[in-house]
């Protein structure tokens, strides 16, 4: 009886295939008659530090918590940097197809940001194809930090910082996206007249995906002015870490040489080094909610 | 409609953040700052603990030092405990650069300096 069961499970799943495969064949043929966009090349809106090409669907709330910790360096007394913690809080919004906006506030410096998210092209095959998604971000922060010298006349414009930023993603395979990200940033207020106002870099950002949930992630950005002379010393970000997806959540798990986790503070101002151990732990959670329902299903 | 009158509000209002772009740096900005650095009348009371306050305090006081690696520097004697850590920390000799936001202006740091080659006096 047992044997004959199995019999008819065994022959139920390989229906099954069968008929998957026919489904994915009426797929197929229907390619060239409609375009087919390209979806998941992130896992999350964010790589690790720095955004991705991934928006959020109209209509829905992303909540994220980030925490960088300290360094590794620290030694065992801190817990290796554990003791610490440097705190981010965002909201993010889906509004059309196209624009996703949201606010966060970083602990480091008291910062406030906002940001909005342009999809420009999508990766795309069948009637339309577009090899690379494109994407525009455009970030304000806002520093709320009290002047060191409140006696001097100190203006609002000095706390803010801007960053514009061209993402052009392509996923590669299934299991392999890669994305390189040219990035302006501009402080209105520097330290000292040695210190660019403007700041130029070129980040660089890959995705393996290891198994259903889990994706290794990889992030880079490579700052073009001369950093040899500003009053900071500051490094190159280099962020590694796993996107692990567990239900409606997305935890990334990361180690990054950079304690800040707006595009200001990582791309102008890491003061760590990889090699002397200035690592940082740090993660994002991703927990998003639907506060519209579509009308139809989209094809995201 | 609605949600295209809305994008356009959207990047209308980020295309006027960007109009307010200056370029200022604090030198250029505060010329007399180096100049009217007071170097003589260093005292605990009414330089360093305000400066430790307005820098320091949100992780290293005595409330908030369990962000701040457990760190106190709040009452006089933790100062003068910690003063070694401290000088290396904000003339960003050290392992742990301080404050993580960017150096201090150089006349902290110099009046800071003073202060400890005095003998940390509880002035």
């Amino acid at each position: 009886m047992k044997r004959l069961t199995l019999a008819f499970l065994f022959s139920l799943v390989s229906l099954m295939i069968i008929a998957q495969d026919d489904l994915m064949n009426l797929i197929s043929q229907d390619s060239t008659s409609e375009i087919n966009y390209t979806t998941a090349t992130f896992k999350s809106t964010r790589i690790l530090n720095g955004h991705s090409i991934e928006r959020m669907a109209p209509g829905q709330l992303d909540v994220r918590i980030s925490h960088r910790f300290g360094t590794l360096n620290t030694g065992g007394y801190n817990f290796f940097g554990l003791d610490q913690s440097n705190i981010h809080l965002s909201l993010e919004y889906g509004i059309t197809k196209w624009v996703m906006i949201g606010i966060g506030r970083s602990e480091y410096e008291k910062t406030f940001d906002g940001f909005a998210k342009f999809s420009i092209y999508r990766q795309s095959s069948g009637a339309r194809v577009m090899p690379v998604s494109i994407s525009a971000v455009t970030t304000i922060a806002l520093k709320t930090l009290k002047f060191a010298d409140q006696s001097r006349t100190n203006y609002f414009s000095s706390r803010l910082a801007y960053t514009a930023q061209i993402l052009v993603a392509r996923k590669l395979s299934e299991g392999f996206s890669v994305q390189l990200t040219p990035s302006y940033v501009h402080r209105n207020l520097v330290a000292t007249e040695l210190d660019p106002n403007d700041i130029y870099a070129l980040g660089a950002g890959a995705r393996i995906k290891l198994s259903k949930r889990i994706s290794l992630n990889g992030e880079y950005y490579y700052i073009v002015n001369p950093k040899t002379y500003m009053s900071q010393q500051i490094y190159n970000p280099l962020s590694l870490g796993f996107d692990i997806e567990t239900g409606g959540h997305v935890f990334q798990l990361f180690f990054t040489n950079s304690l800040g986790m707006t595009e200001k503070q990582f791309i102008g101002a890491t003061t760590g080094q990889w090699k002397k151990g200035d690592i940082h732990f740090g993660f994002n959670i991703s927990r998003v909610f639907t506060l519209k329902k579509q009308k139809r299903p989209s094809n995201y | 409609m609605k949600r295209s009158f809305i994008t356009v509000a959207v990047i209308a209002i980020f295309l006027l953040f960007f109009i307010s772009c200056y370029y200022d740096n604090e030198e250029a900005l505060y010329p007399t700052l180096n100049s009217s650095c007071d170097t003589t009348n260093v005292t605990f009371s009414g330089t360093i603990a305000p400066m430790l306050n307005n820098n320091c305090y949100s992780c290293h006081s005595d409330a908030t030092a369990s962000f701040g690696a457990g760190i106190h520097l709040q009452s006089f004697s933790d100062v003068v405990t910690n003063s070694a850590r401290v000088v290396a920390a904000i003339k960003q000799t050290g392992p742990y650069p301080m404050p993580p936001g960017g150096k201090l202006n150089s006349c902290s740091v110099t009046q800071y300096d003073i202060w400890v080659r005095n003998g940390m006096p509880n002035n």
